[in-house]
């Protein structure tokens, strides 16, 4: 296999295993979560750090990925609480988790080069370098493998839970009322978004992160109503993106990781005015055509009043 | 879906153009060696005592710290084709370290410029502090530069034992002019009076020169560019300029101005009066505009701007 092939291949895989739970953050409302835990990884790398004092220990990104779950969870106990909004949710619990690491590197560990960079890789430029031996055999690109074990657990969780995925998105109430609680769920999502984030951390950085999770199930959410045609639209557009943005990136000789995020803003972009169902032209038509309406029953009113 | 289509149409275009791309052509031939080198002081060694027997590709340019370094697509290409990766080690290139273990598994063998010195060689981060990483700027002193240097020379010389005494001949050589490179420097520091030695910068990168040649080296921040220097920081570092005198600082050529403006004003508001003495070469070569685009040029470039901001 090609540089080219197997980068290309790692950006697809890596973008459908984020847009997948990426799809109901978009529709819960809920997508800079993503970034939060992108930041809050940090405090996880740098507990890990002080009980292993080892920067090359694996415990590094378990802990990542555990601090990235209670991130979720402690936002989500946050909104249960009703007494905030989402966003607000959010712009305590990242900011708080963020800046604890901070104060404990500069206090305890100032000398050590520990930032999120030295444990999670985060270049997708480099992953084909980055290659899993097993019994001396090339089995390809380490990050190919982390995530397609990831995109598989999230296709089994939404394949096994999406009647209540469904429910719990779109009537939290109703769903309580049939006796199946929507906490449950919305937890189980929180950890597997936490754990897609982490791993997608280390592979392609954390901009892109947040991109791939938002971006592709945005686009989708503007094309269609229906949720399995918004999940197959994400896939669809998350393949799009990278694709082209690997090309785009070898031809421009840049970095792909940011070019790739480059293409998932315009194509995005495109489909929220161009949109046939509920883009911003499409918006402005309905508007005209509603106004014509009314001022053709008006006219008939006047008409029929004199 | 009229419009599905069209982005299957899309896609699949795209991923044929991605096939198509795949005859990456590696017709390299034998000679001469593809040599990557990842910070501009190493390429400029590489390039010194491999002659035309190397081809060097460097993959952070000038101004670059690596700290920041973004891998373009033709990095990936450069790391293809090549034959020999050089790289600082002591986690300069952190993130990338693994990457070039790998290869090196692989049959792309590294050439690590810190395995030329011993632990007792490399400076510890700060007394006090546990052995947790050695300070990673060990080109700044000169005789480890010259040890750096036979030992690049041992490396070629054993990948192509056909041109040991070409290889070991260029080391010599560079050795003499690092050897003149050092005389330069002693003299020059000379015409700083012994009581101002005092080299403060952004970030610690100065340890290994300061060991050489007895100058107290303090940076702003700490050895990794990305940790904030804190306000204590500042407003203890700006209290040790006023009572030991020194009124020049520098700032670096890779790492952002900013704190050591603020180090400034701190100073001034103490009613000390400090002057930014002008930009070093710290993690990357300069460019050839500058003149600081090997590693003689940047060093005397970086002592010129020392002496002459501290000898007035």
């Amino acid at each position: 296999m090609s540089m080219i092939f197997e980068i290309t291949l790692v950006a697809v895989v890596v973008a459908v295993a984020c847009a997948l739970p990426g799809v109901f953050l978009v529709l819960r409302g809920t997508t800079m979560v993503s970034d939060a835990i992108t930041h809050t990884v940090l405090l996880g790398i740098v507990l890990a750090f002080f009980i292993t004092q080892d920067l090359n220990s694996p415990l590094l990104m378990i802990g990542a990925t555990l601090v990235g779950v209670a991130t979720v969870w402690a936002i989500e106990a946050l909104q249960q609480t009703k007494l905030l909004s989402n966003d607000a949710a959010i712009g305590i619990i990242f900011p708080l988790f963020f800046s604890i690491a901070i104060i404990l590197i500069t206090r305890y560990a100032g000398n050590v080069h520990l930032d999120v960079d030295a444990v999670l890789m985060g270049e997708l430029a480099f992953s084909p370098f980055r290659r899993l031996m097993f019994l001396g055999m090339d089995l390809g690109p380490r990050a190919l493998w982390t995530m397609l074990i990831i995109l598989f657990i999230n296709c089994l969780f939404i394949f096994l839970f999406y009647k209540e995925l469904k429910i719990t998105t779109f009537d939290a109430g109703f769903a309580a009322a049939l006796g199946f609680s929507p906490v449950l769920v919305h937890y189980g999502l929180m950890t597997i978004v936490s754990l897609t984030a982490v791993g997608a951390y280390d592979s392609v950085g954390s901009i892109l992160v947040v991109g791939f999770m938002v971006g592709p199930p945005l686009a989708a959410y503007l094309m269609t109503n229906k949720l399995h045609v918004m999940i197959a639209l994400t896939v669809l557009m998350a393949l799009v993106n990278s694709v082209i943005g690997v090309q785009l990136a070898f031809m421009l000789d840049t970095t792909i990781a940011g070019m790739i995020a480059v293409v998932t803003g315009v194509t995005t972009l495109t489909v929220f005015v161009f949109s046939p169902k509920k883009g911003l032209i499409k918006a402005f038509l309905n508007r005209r055509k509603e106004q014509k309406k009314m001022d053709q029953r008006l006219k008939t009113i006047e008409q029929a009043g004199r | 879906m009229k419009w599905v289509r069209g982005l299957v149409g899309v896609l699949s275009l795209s991923l044929m153009a991605a096939c198509g791309n795949e005859q990456a052509d590696d017709v390299s031939e034998d000679n001469p060696l593809n040599v990557v080198a990842t910070t501009s002081m190493i390429a400029d060694l590489m390039e010194i005592v491999g002659g035309e027997n190397v081809t060097v590709s460097g993959l952070m340019g000038p101004g670059v710290d690596p700290h920041d370094y973004q891998p373009s697509t033709s990095d990936v290409n450069t790391m293809t084709e090549a034959d020999l990766i050089a790289y600082n080690g002591l986690m300069l290139e952190e993130r990338f370290v693994e990457v070039f273990e790998q290869m090196d598994q692989r049959g792309v063998p590294s050439v690590i410029m810190a395995d030329a010195l011993n632990e007792t060689e490399l400076l510890d981060p700060e007394e006090g502090e546990e052995d947790l990483e050695y300070d990673p700027h060990i080109w700044f002193s000169v005789s480890h530069w010259e040890a750096v240097t036979s030992h690049v020379a041992d490396v070629l010389s054993e990948m192509d034992p056909d041109n040991e005494g070409y290889y070991q001949d260029n080391a010599d050589t560079y050795l003499s002019e690092l050897d003149e490179l050092r005389t330069y420097i002693e003299e020059r520091i000379e015409e700083v009076p012994e009581q101002s030695r005092y080299l403060v910068t952004a970030h610690d990168a100065f340890q290994y020169f300061g060991e050489e040649f007895d100058f107290e080296v303090i940076g702003l921040q700490g050895l990794n560019t990305q940790t904030e220097a804190g306000t204590g920081d500042i407003s203890n570092l700006a209290d040790f300029l006023v009572d030991n005198e020194i009124n020049a600082v520098f700032v670096e050529s890779s790492v952002s101005p900013r704190n050591i403006e603020a180090l400034i004003e701190a100073a001034r508001s103490r009613g000390h009066d400090v002057e930014n003495a002008g930009e070093l070469y710290s993690d990357a070569l300069g460019s050839a505009e500058e003149d600081a685009d090997t590693y003689l040029k940047m060093y005397r470039s970086n002592i010129d701007t020392i002496v002459d901001g501290l000898a007035n």
